[in-house]
């Protein structure tokens, strides 16, 4: 009772994107219900889940927004990535466009959030390899190239979900760790919960070691 | 041996004398056998020593005498044993004696402490009834009282802190309160009374601490991601047995909230992210859409995040969702100033109406996304959907007096009779803004309404497209009507153009059904105008204009037709003859507008239907010529051709 759910120490802010029908709701939902959820309706603009997962003992609580890939939205959907600490981005590895699509994505997500963010590359629906129409190589490869982490995923049967987003809350922590992401204000997608209260109140909190710098 | 003798003499003789009795006795006598004399004889030869006379004769007195000692001996032997055994007597006569008085003194004893005995098993009793009572008195008050160290953790130390055990200490002081009304129903209806007043004296202080602090911790919930912690939320649910207390702290908790939320709003307007990225809202400014919806993502996030701290905030909370649904208002409610104020000024100063319908729609999808998570009353919502409502009419104003400038402009048909350019400019706005609804993010149920508020009459804005419009060609009417400076048969050509445009506009949207059937029956009906025009035009140029409209008109009194003037045989001959010519070509009597027709079905169910009304004015004729009582003495010869041939010819 007393650890409760909402004991946790890091709220981790993520965006997924994607083009439409690649499975962006259905790995949000298999990560947060363990459930595949078949018939997934279209999402509409966005949507949110939350799960507190653990990273070097730290609980981190994940707040994950899904954004709908449908074309229309895209000008909603672009408001959202402000502030994401981390992107998940997906393709169809049944449907090369959605793979090609994936430089523009990429574009957006650069573009929107800010350098630290950490952008993980999911090649979705892997348990429908008979289909398969990217291959694995060439999307690590693309990955790579572009210093994506990359993982192939299937939201149907869970392989590999859980990994993707725990990765990427892995790399998140470590760049905290190693300074190179500033725990400032909300806009880092990284918001930290310190036992004690806080004195400052309008800065936010800071990693001790830059206390001597900040001012 | 002298006994002996005088047996032996006696027996022989005479055997029944008694010496001989005896000598025989005597001679029988086996000593072997005796073995007490044989001892006898022993013991005598131990003293008898000397076998004389003397001593034989003082042999009897020996033996007595000895035998005397011996007596003597035996009995100064039992003297003694006798002596003894006197004491012994004496002794156990003593104790006996001794014995008796002990009895006798225990009898005695027992007699007077018989009553101390009865004395002490009632003590006993007694004492077994008190240690019973005892353990029901310590169970009493462990039910009924508070342990010292929970009063303690209630009265809680002097800065106010609060301690786990202190709401183990509330449940029970609550506990204890709930138990008293069974002690009420019982006889102790005193003790429960007093406990039960303690209690509540207890419980109030303890409330008011317990308010006291969660007030002071609610208001330090200020910090961007507040920290709810699990004492918190152990308050929030203790408290909600003081709704009003409750009530209070939600109020303070939503206080803190609605200040941070201001302040993250305004940060992130401002000042953007750590170093600049992401970079201020305010700095896209210049792009409406951008601006706007970075605002309401925004909005949306931070109301999404409020919900769920709320939530766990109240999670142990039974039925507190009207609450967490008020706060939640509450503390979105500060931010809608500074967001109105931003979004107005944006709509004032767009003029694009292609622009503000997409704002409007963004602020109608937002108002749908954020109404998920806010419940209706909010005052973000309700702000969102007051901008909405002003970017709604911002839009139609900005139509109109787009559609104004359109009118304003002097203009004629264009000599090719097609659509004027203020028509295909305002379709062209109209393509734009439907196209904007196509990308819109409206879910479709709101998009069929939205439609149908473009289309039609709306009763919010009396200046819908579809008013526009019909002002228009209102205004197309009125200007060839007054300057004739064009047919109306012209205006007609035009408006089928017109028609024609708007309906290959429409027809790419969806929910446009009625419209286009509206438009089409305004086509059919202009249609019907040309088609009657190009036969009557036909009809005139060929000269059988007067006989088709005599015929139309004509009653039996009025004589046969050849008779009326103009109609004789040789007119209607000649007629005939231009008419066969026309047959030979009828392309060259078809109007110069009919071509102009943009729509290629309408100009050929025109120059269909205008075809058939012309065979059957031919009928008509036909029939009228061969009736002999008309007077056309060489029917035949007037009319040469069947009208089955000019309907092979022209069709």
């Amino acid at each position: 009772m007393a650890a409760g759910p909402y004991n946790y120490s890091y709220i981790f802010k993520y965006i997924i994107i994607g083009d439409m029908g690649v499975g962006k709701s259905c790995l949000l939902h298999q990560f947060t219900e363990k459930k595949f959820m078949a018939d997934c309706p279209h999402t509409i603009g966005v949507e949110f889940g939350t799960r507190i997962i653990e990273v070097a003992s730290q609980k981190i609580k994940l707040q994950i927004w899904d954004t709908a890939g449908q074309e229309r939205f895209r000008a909603v959907t672009r408001s959202y990535y402000r502030g994401a600490a981390g992107a998940l981005m997906v393709y169809d590895i049944t449907r090369r466009s959605t793979y090609n699509h994936l430089s523009s994505w990429l574009t957006d997500a650069r573009n929107l959030t800010n350098p630290n963010t950490v952008i993980f590359l999911i090649g979705n629906k892997c348990d429908l390899d008979a289909q398969r129409d990217v291959t694995y190589e060439e999307a690590k490869q693309f990955a790579e190239e572009n210093g994506l982490m990359f993982l192939e995923c299937s939201a149907k049967t869970g392989e590999n979900v859980e990994d993707a987003f725990l990765d990427t809350a892995k790399k998140i922590y470590q760049n905290i760790q190693d300074g190179s992401l500033d725990l400032n204000a909300a806009e880092s997608g990284v918001q930290h919960k310190p036992a004690t209260p806080r004195i400052t109140m309008n800065t936010g909190v800071q990693p001790p070691n830059k206390e001597g710098c900040a001012c | 041996m002298a006994d002996k003798e005088p047996g032996d003499v006696a027996s022989t003789p005479a055997s029944n004398n008694p010496l001989s009795r005896k000598l025989s006795k005597i001679l029988e006598t086996r000593l072997d056998n005796d073995k007490d004399m044989l001892e006898a004889l022993k013991a005598l030869s131990t003293f008898f020593v000397e076998n004389n006379l003397r001593s034989r004769r003082n042999l009897r007195s020996d033996i007595e005498k000895r035998s005397l000692a011996i007596n003597e001996d035996f009995l100064t032997a039992f003297q003694a044993v006798k002596e003894q055994l006197d004491d012994v007597y004496s002794d156990v006569q003593a104790m006996n004696e001794c014995c008796l008085d002990m009895t006798n003194r225990l009898k005695a004893a027992k007699a007077k402490t018989h009553h101390l005995i009865s004395q002490t098993t009632s003590l006993h009793n007694e004492s077994q009834k008190l240690l019973v009572k005892e353990q029901v008195a310590h169970a009493f008050l462990d039910k009924f009282q508070l342990k010292p160290d929970e009063i303690k953790s209630l009265r809680g130390t002097r800065d106010g802190a609060l301690q786990p055990d202190f709401f183990k200490a509330l449940s029970r002081v609550k506990q204890i309160h709930s138990d008293c009304k069974f002690l009420l129903r019982t006889n102790h209806q005193t003790a429960g009374l007093e406990i039960m007043e303690s209690m509540a004296l207890h419980q109030e202080s303890a409330y008011e601490r317990l308010y006291r602090w969660t007030q002071n911790q609610c208001r330090l919930v200020t910090q961007d991601t507040p920290d709810v912690s699990p004492l918190l939320c152990q308050a929030m649910e203790a408290l909600q047995d003081r709704p009003v207390l409750l009530k209070y702290s939600l109020d303070e908790f939503g206080k803190a909230r609605r200040s941070s939320v201001v302040r993250g709003f305004i940060d992130a307007l401002t000042r953007g992210g750590p170093g600049g990225t992401p970079r201020p809202i305010e700095l896209h400014s210049h792009d409406p859409l951008r601006y706007v919806g970075d605002m309401l993502a925004w909005l949306h996030q931070a109301s999404a995040s409020e919900k769920e701290y709320l939530q766990s905030l109240l999670k142990s909370c039974s039925a507190a969702n009207v609450q967490l649904d008020e706060q939640l208002g509450h503390i979105t409610q500060g931010v809608c100033t500074p967001f109105k104020v931003r979004v107005e000024q944006v709509l004032v100063s767009e003029q694009d109406p292609v622009t503000l319908y997409r704002l409007d729609n963004l602020l109608k999808f937002y108002h749908h996304t954020i109404g998920q998570i806010v419940n209706p009353e909010a005052a973000l919502l309700s702000t969102v959907a007051e901008i909405q409502d002003l970017s709604h009419r911002m839009f139609f104003n900005s139509l109109t007096s787009h559609a104004n400038k359109l009118l304003d402009k002097v203009e004629l048909p264009r000599s090719d009779l097609g659509p004027t350019d203020s028509l295909t400019q305002s379709l062209q706005l109209l393509r734009d803004v439907l196209a904007c609804h196509d990308a819109s993010v409206v879910p479709i149920d709101d998009k069929k309404q939205d439609y149908k508020q473009v289309f039609h009459f709306s009763g919010n804005f009396g200046n819908s497209r579809h008013i526009i419009w019909l002002r228009i060609f209102r205004k197309y009417f009125c200007l060839n009507c007054i300057s004739m400076l064009t047919t109306l048969k012209s205006y007609y050509y035009n408006m089928v153009n017109c028609i024609h445009l708007m309906n290959t506009t429409l027809a790419l949207y969806e929910f446009t059904d009625t419209r286009l059937e509206m438009l089409n029956a305004q086509t059919d009906a202009h249609v019907d105008t040309l088609v009657s025009e190009q036969a009557s035009y036909i009809l005139n140029r060929v000269g059988l204009a007067q006989m088709y409209g005599t015929l139309q008109t004509y009653k039996t009194e009025q004589g046969p037709i050849s008779s009326l003037p103009g109609l004789d045989e040789l007119a209607v001959k000649s007629a005939v003859n231009k008419f066969d010519s026309y047959l030979a070509q009828p392309d060259s009597l078809t109007l110069p507008q009919f071509h102009l027709i943009l729509s290629s079905t309408v100009r050929e169910s025109a120059t269909k239907r205008s075809t058939e009304l012309i065979c059957q004015a031919y009928r008509q004729i036909y029939i009228a010529v061969l009736d002999p009582t008309h007077g056309y003495k060489d029917g035949p010869a007037v009319v040469p051709r069947t009208p089955e041939q000019v309907v092979h010819l022209l069709c």
